[in-house]
Parts: C-alpha cells; sequence; structure tokens
C-alpha cells in the first residue's frame, strides 16, 4: 500500500466518521454518502453567478434562485452549460426569511452541488441539503470540496450592497480534492461499493 | 517511516479528530435578533402527526414539552400557520412544502434588519416531516423513532432566535440520535443563550 493511498484512505475516514452522526443538522437525517449521489438527478461544480430572491405565488415562502455556470458534471450525467437553483429562504424588500440550518447560496461561491427535483415541479433544489452543498477551495495546485460552514441563520456579514455575504467560519477542515470526490461519486452511481464503503464498513 | 508507523499515525489521526470536542458554546442566529416582548406565544396546530399514537398525534405532548424554555405561553389552535405573520405556529401534520426527504423538522423564521442592529422576529413557523416515524411523551416504548418532545423543544430554540451549540448534551445540540430524549431538558448552555437574548 502506498502513502498516497494511505493517505486516501484517511481522507474517507475521516470523512466517514464526521458523517456517521445519526441525525445532524438542525433536524436532517444523515443519509449515506453513496445514496446521496445515486438519488441526486446532477452532480455539479460549477460557480454562483447570480442569485435573486422572491415570494412564492401564494406569498407564503421566500425562494432564493441560484443560477450556476457549470464547469463539470460528474458521474454518467451531463446537461446545460447554466442550472437554476430554487432553495427556500431569501430577503425580499428588506424581510428576510430563513430556514435555519438549511444550506444558504450565495453569489460568487465556488461549489459543487447535487442537485434533485422538487418534489412539486421540476425546479432543481440542492439534493439531502447540507449534504448536497460542498465549497470549493484551493490548496496549492489543488482543488478541494470543503463543507460549507455556514448554514441560513448563521454567522454571516451582509455586504453594502444586500444580497452578497461574506463568509465567516472555517472552511479549512477536513477536505477532499475533486479527483477524489469525482471517483467516490463515480463507484456510487455506477453501483458499486465506493472505495469509502469498501475500506471502511 | 514504514507502513505499519503510517497505518498507526493515520488512525491516530481519525481518532483525535473524532474525539476532539469543539470549544465554541451557544450561537445566536445571526443577526441577533429576538421578539419584541416575552412570554413568547406559540401555537401548537391541532392536527396532529399520524405517526405518533397519544392520542393527540403529539399535540398535548408538543404544548407542555415547549414550555421547557420558560418564556414561552403555549396552547393549541385551529388556525394553520401564516408565514409571514405571528404568532408563531407549530405544524405536526404539515411539511410546509419545505421539510421532506433527510429533513426531520424545519423553522422557518423572519425579521426585518435595522440599521440600529436591535433586529425583531416577526414570525417563526416549525413544519415537520410526516413521513418520519415520531414518537412523544405520550407513549411508552421506542423503536427507531424520533422524539417529537426533543426536536421541537430544539425547534423553539431557534423559534425565539438561538441557533447551534457545539455543547454535547445541549438541546441546541445539532445531533440527535432516534429514541434520544436529552433534549427534552435544557442544559446550562441553553439557559445561557435565552438568558443572553431575554
Amino acid at each position: 500500500m502506498t502513502r498516497r493511498a494511505l493517505s486516501r484512505i484517511t481522507l474517507l475516514a475521516v470523512l466517514l466518521i464526521m458523517a456517521s452522526v445519526p441525525l445532524s443538522a438542525s433536524q436532517f437525517m444523515v443519509q449515506p454518502f453513496d445514496q446521496v449521489a445515486r438519488d441526486s438527478r446532477f452532480i455539479v461544480r460549477g460557480q454562483v453567478v447570480d442569485t435573486y430572491s422572491a415570494w412564492d405565488e401564494a406569498r407564503e415562502v421566500i425562494f432564493t434562485y441560484a443560477t450556476i455556470r457549470v464547469q463539470r458534471y460528474f458521474g454518467e450525467t451531463t446537461g446545460p452549460d447554466t442550472l437554476v437553483v430554487r432553495e427556500v429562504g431569501g430577503t425580499v424588500d428588506g424581510y428576510t426569511q430563513e430556514a435555519v440550518g438549511f444550506p444558504a447560496i450565495r453569489r460568487g461561491e465556488q461549489v459543487v452541488l447535487f442537485l434533485s427535483n422538487w418534489e412539486d415541479s421540476t425546479d432543481l433544489r440542492i439534493h439531502a441539503y447540507n449534504q448536497g452543498k460542498f465549497l470549493v477551495k484551493h490548496r496549492g495546485n489543488l482543488e478541494v470540496v470543503v463543507e460549507d460552514p455556514v448554514k441560513q441563520g448563521e454567522e454571516r456579514l451582509a455586504s453594502p450592497n444586500g444580497g452578497r455575504f461574506h463568509v465567516e467560519g472555517n472552511a479549512e477542515g477536513v477536505a477532499l480534492t475533486i479527483d477524489e470526490l469525482a471517483t467516490m461519486i463515480e463507484d456510487a452511481r455506477a453501483g458499486n461499493p465506493t472505495r469509502f464503503s469498501r475500506e471502511m464498513h | 517511516m514504514n507502513r505499519k508507523s503510517i497505518i498507526s499515525l493515520a488512525f491516530a489521526t481519525i481518532f483525535v479528530i473524532a474525539a476532539a470536542e469543539p470549544a465554541l458554546a451557544y450561537v445566536l442566529l445571526s443577526p441577533r435578533r429576538r421578539w419584541s416582548t416575552t412570554p413568547i406565544t406559540v401555537r401548537v396546530y391541532t392536527t396532529g402527526n399520524s405517526t405518533i399514537t397519544d392520542g393527540s398525534g403529539g399535540v398535548n405532548a408538543t404544548v407542555s414539552a415547549i414550555r421547557a424554555w420558560g418564556i414561552i405561553s403555549s396552547s393549541t389552535t385551529t388556525s394553520a400557520a401564516v408565514r409571514g405573520s405571528a404568532p408563531a405556529t407549530i405544524m405536526l401534520n404539515t411539511n410546509g412544502g419545505v421539510c421532506t426527504g433527510s429533513c426531520l423538522a424545519a423553522t422557518l423564521t423572519g425579521y426585518y434588519t435595522t440599521q440600529t442592529g436591535d433586529d425583531r422576529i416577526y414570525d417563526a413557523d416549525v413544519y415537520t416531516n410526516t413521513a418520519v416515524q415520531m414518537y412523544s411523551s405520550g407513549e411508552s416504548g421506542c423503536s427507531s423513532e424520533y422524539d417529537i418532545n426533543g426536536i421541537m423543544v430544539h425547534e423553539v430554540g431557534h423559534v425565539i432566535g438561538i441557533g447551534h451549540s457545539n455543547v454535547s448534551g445541549a438541546t441546541m445540540y445539532p445531533s440527535i440520535s432516534a429514541c434520544n430524549t436529552s433534549a427534552r431538558t435544557l442544559a446550562s448552555d441553553d439557559i445561557a443563550a435565552r438568558d443572553d437574548l431575554y
């Protein structure tokens, strides 16, 4: 076994431990990674190039619509260069509605998103809540993915022009490289045991 | 370094990370905000959760449980939640169109941002994933179900303006397992958060 392989196993093991909490975030059940990957319609790496928020027709829920410029589709799926993702929460005319603990989506972010359809429409949403959103960071020459440390209702600072947020918090924790994540996704969506599962279960 | 040493080091790293207890305590929702007066009125919609077999679908248990915060005036209501309008309403019988899949319960909270930093909460409603098996203090036994009492005490923490705590054992700690009732009882960390706001 090479040192590189051991390093990879270590990272995956840490990710497994982090994901093994039976119920996490505000009130979410944590799902196995391969299930999240399998059940997602699209898994993309891209940039949030625009967001806007609006009430629904019944004026009960504020949704934020995020335009994602897709740079890469993971797994066997492919799709358009641009996707629009609809998420609960946002600000309209100074009134902010938040779903506490739900994933937030902010203009300018580099992200990997696991996406599925809303139950009542063909609109896309982040699949499995916070398990379906990662931030892309650079560490040296590598692109790595980390969990977004800032969910709705958590620490953030609004910019003077509104609508854009400066993320506070530690995003430098345990990370996988994009290629490692891609391999895990491909394994999961192909119905094969992931290396993640093979090593630790 | 030989292979055995590398493996040992790898597992030691894993266990250190897994065992590390975060140093942070309670967290208030950001921006900091609160209701303008106390006690805070919270209503529980009279149609309960069909998976709870205590006779009221968890409604009565929830009305009692959320009083743990000490600043809540709770009762039942026949009026469904109206988002954007007080009072805070707990819906045990619907996911509100937002809490599905791996979501157990969701709090939608609304506020206006002021220039003074003294933001007020105008509304907060709680929705429940009705596809998940729940149980209440009015039932005996538990089999892979989630405790509605503890879940709603946690959610009402969000209703009054509290975020997640990193203190293990606190009601506002962001994880709980099936059949675990510990969230029903406030920890000193939860009380400190409440007293910070009110």
